[in-house]
């Protein structure tokens, strides 16, 4: 009873008109950076702090800094569908078959799944929120250091079965995102690595050089070497909406991504990233032609994308009830409390019920502007594709150029997006799919830190992984998937034609 | 893609320009004033404590000096990525150094090669602040205070654990320091900062921790975690109840993390005395004081030349310490 009081109070004040204003420049400004590859909401945050103190009321700040973020996790899948250009991390994924919907003419249906679904997920992660946050939170601290390696070896293990097509070449993929990864200062004693004494290479590689290089310029590279290449992805844009078999693909896809973004984002750390990957994993096991995901499955756009938009909701739990900021953009937005004189933690739904609840309001109206928003923008986006490429190419180089330098203001960014780029396309000439060498690049420092971390607690013995009751049955099931996937390779090896559905890697990603 | 994308740059720019038009107020005419933006660069992440210190600035900034401030966050290498931008920058006043006296100033010189001299690339112009560390368990551990932290570990017969932002750090060498000064074996967890340190001692995952009382405070309230020790020279006034290590018989102390504003070498005296003014009339805005007793930090303003004087010794006894702990390299 108290819940729906509170959260009734919290209608009445994300109903005002300013904040009902706020909402919505927020939820816009948070589409359109998420739009564009390279400037992330967590920059855009930062630059609008200064602004928000002058907003008058905790709440109001608080409402258009979440609608920022949250707007951009509806914004992200833009680009990836339609160019190959993941503006995050947790839209690498949607990158692989949306891009091949797009090449197809079926990019507005994958646009159009993807609003849908983020609406879903993230009203399935405000509900979640209201109800079941405290709780939630708790779970969330009982991840220790081994626990945390356990779900990233788990998530490293989906990684490489990203690409399908052989998993050697995606093992091997995902060694070079590993490699790449320890390029720079050593975590735990801060001595260089792999830098060949550069210092420009101390910081290491930014994902975002890496994803849009490998993906994004590559592919403008190999448009060019195409004899006609007067196209993008493709001049043919068929059908805006989905239809009535692409909704029966993707409508339980999107049930299921909603739930487990919400529950893997509540973990601090990669829980986007991981749910979306988990998703992905999950829809190729449960689809009746797995055969299809990297070549345009609607399911892989819908799982994926719901999982992340539901993952951005639920992060706010841990800043909520706890006062853990979980990645940059809420660490952010815990500033900004923290400075107008509010403590984000357990006692804000008592001290500041107006703002607690408010906030949360806010986020089902702000869901709803979204889809409202981004419906309509499906057909314009949609459009893009039409532009010749000799103007589109150029505009996207020089777009993801300064995006790439804005990261940190420096030059080195733009040489290392170039040199990707050129990676990208060699790597797609001899048939490597970089998706799992992405993965483990974002993948392959969390679990270095939290294996070190883990060791350091248990003196060295590895049975730390196994006695702890989370990470022992995280790592039972990883081990679990492991043989099946084996097992699977071997078994497909040996009857080539018996494209059996196979039961197998679990779901519990 | 060319309109929708360049409209979506101009909301951007349009959102940001009516921020800075909004908060751009009254102009001081005394010797040099800034005539385009001024960044202050912070060298750690977005929520952390040196951050929380640049927001507070942030917030009052307009009220003393007519152009915005831009807070840009340079991560990486525990401050050095940030302090080493600000060491190359321009010697124009346009580049702040904020944070001027954390562990990458004072404390890491004496370990490893930085990319900067803190002392020949940088020129001080106001100390802000000093964050004391305080020494936490969680809520679950049976240890009250420091005598009864040091009982379980040589009851429990293992070394204990504690969770620490970074190697060496502020935190760290606190760690360091009690277990040389009391004989008991500790081993420091690092992590990628103070705020997933503090989420793992909040988990009861190690048996002890510590952190700036700003990126405490909250754990505090809440009573996840436990404060049993300041380990500074004195009590911290955000914390009045929580004796000192000395106050408890641990005869170690360390400066904690000074917090200062500096500029490049060679930056003309003028603009040294003009932001020196600003940040003294900042210090003294009761907003500023307000905000920094809501995030738990002290304003300790020191002007250029004092400031410089208290560097060169908390660096030496800084380098001290280094060397009783056994940090200082091969």
């Amino acid at each position: 009873m108290e819940t729906f009081q509170g959260l009734l109070n919290g209608f009445s004040v994300a109903s005002s008109g300013t904040n009902l204003l706020y909402c919505f420049l927020g939820s816009m400004l948070g589409t359109a950076v998420g739009v564009l590859p390279g400037l992330g909401p967590a920059a855009t945050i930062s630059l609008l702090l200064p602004m928000v103190h002058t907003m008058g009321s905790p709440a109001t700040s608080i409402i258009f800094l979440a609608g920022i973020f949250y707007g951009a996790m509806y914004g992200g899948s833009t680009t990836s569908i339609l160019m190959r250009l993941p503006g995050e991390a947790a839209s690498v994924v949607t990158c692989i078959d949306g891009y091949e919907m797009s090449k197809q003419g079926r990019g507005g249906a994958a646009l159009a799944v993807a609003a849908i679904g983020s609406f879903i997920a993230g009203t399935v992660g405000v509900v979640g929120l209201t109800f079941l946050a405290p709780p939630l939170a708790e779970f969330a601290l009982r991840f220790g250091a081994p626990e945390y390696f356990a779900l990233m070896l788990f998530g490293l293990l989906l990684a490489v079965f990203l690409s399908g097509h052989s998993p050697i070449k995606g093992t091997i993929m995902m060694f070079a995102g590993i490699i790449l990864a320890n390029v720079g200062l050593d975590p735990i004693s801060g001595k260089e690595r792999f830098t060949f004494g550069f210092v420009a290479l101390q910081n290491g590689f930014d994902f975002v050089t890496l994803a849009i290089g490998v993906f994004g310029l590559s592919e403008i590279l190999l448009t060019l070497e195409r004899k006609d290449a007067v196209e993008y992805a493709t001049t043919k844009i068929g059908k805006l909406f989905p239809t009535a078999k692409d909704w029966a693909e993707s409508r339980w896809a999107i049930f299921r991504g909603s739930l487990i973004g919400f529950f893997v984002g509540v973990i601090p750390g990669g829980g986007a990233v991981i749910a979306s990957l988990a998703s992905y994993s999950v829809e190729k096991r449960v689809a009746k032609n797995p055969d299809e995901f990297g070549k345009g499955a609607i399911a892989a756009v819908a799982g994926p994308e719901s999982a992340n938009n539901g993952a951005s909701n639920s992060s706010f739990i841990p800043l909520l009830t706890l006062g853990i900021p979980a990645n940059a953009s809420t660490a952010l937005i815990f500033a900004a409390l923290l400075i107008q004189g509010v403590t984000p933690g357990p006692f804000l739904i008592s001290n500041n019920p107006d703002i607690f609840w408010g906030v949360i309001a806010s986020m089902y109206i702000g869901n709803v502007i979204l889809l409202i928003l981004n419906l309509p923008l499906v057909g314009v986006w949609v459009q893009l594709l039409k532009v010749p490429f000799g103007i589109l190419g150029p505009v996207i180089v020089l777009f993801t150029t300064v995006g790439c330098y804005s990261l940190a203001n420096d030059t080195f960014n733009i040489y290392a997006f170039i040199a990707f780029g050129v990676l990208g396309y060699l790597l797609r000439k001899l048939d490597f799919e970089p998706g799992p060498m992405i993965m483990s690049f974002i993948l392959a420092p969390l679990i270095e830190n939290s294996l070190r971390q883990s060791l350091l607690m248990s003196r060295g013995n590895l049975s730390i992984f196994l006695t702890r009751p989370i990470s022992g049955t995280l790592m039972a099931l990883f081990f679990i998937a492991l043989a099946v996937q084996l097992y699977v390779g071997w078994r497909k090896r040996k009857t080539a034609d018996a494209g059996q559905a196979v039961g197998g890697l679990t779901e519990n990603g | 893609m060319g309109i929708r994308i360049r409209s979506g740059m101009a909301i951007v720019a349009a959102l940001a320009l009516a921020g800075a038009i909004v908060v751009a107020g009254g102009a001081e005419a005394a010797g040099w004033v800034p005539k385009e933006p001024v960044t202050v660069i912070v060298p750690g992440a977005a929520g952390g404590s040196t951050d929380l210190l640049g927001r507070a600035v942030e917030k009052v900034w307009s009220k003393y000096c007519p152009q915005p401030l831009l807070v840009v966050n340079k991560t990486g290498g525990g401050g050095v990525v940030g302090a080493t931008a600000v060491a190359r920058a321009k010697p124009d006043g346009y580049t702040l150094a904020l944070g001027y006296g954390s562990g990458h100033d004072l404390v890491m010189p004496h370990i490893q090669k930085v990319e900067y001299n803190p002392f020949r690339d940088l020129e001080p112009v106001a100390r802000l602040s000093i964050h004391t560390v305080v020494v936490l368990v969680p809520a679950s551990s049976p240890a009250k205070n420091m005598k009864e932290l040091i009982d379980l570990a040589k009851k429990e017969k293992r070394p204990l654990t504690a969770s620490v932002g970074l190697t060496a750090g502020a935190v760290d060498l606190v760690i360091r320091g009690i277990a040389s000064t009391t004989g008991i074996e500790i081993t420091s967890i690092p992590h990628k900062g103070g705020a997933e340190a503090m989420t793992t001692l909040m988990g009861g995952q190690t048996d002890m921790g510590g952190g700036h009382p700003s990126e405490v405070i909250v754990p505090l309230k809440s009573n996840r975690v436990r404060a049993i020790a300041i380990a500074t020279p004195d009590r911290d006034p955000s914390l009045p109840d929580v004796p000192t290590l000395i106050e408890q018989g641990i005869r170690f102390h360390t400066w904690g993390s000074v917090k200062g504003i500096a500029v490049p070498k060679n930056t003309p005296k003028e603009v040294i005395a003009y932001y020196a003014d600003v940040f003294k009339k900042v210090c003294a805005d009761p907003d500023f004081r307000k905000s920094m007793q809501e995030i738990s930090q002290p304003v300790l303003y020191l002007g250029p030349e004092d400031f410089g004087k208290f560097m060169v010794q908390a660096s030496g006894d800084y380098g001290k310490l280094v060397k009783q702990l056994g940090l200082e390299p091969k």
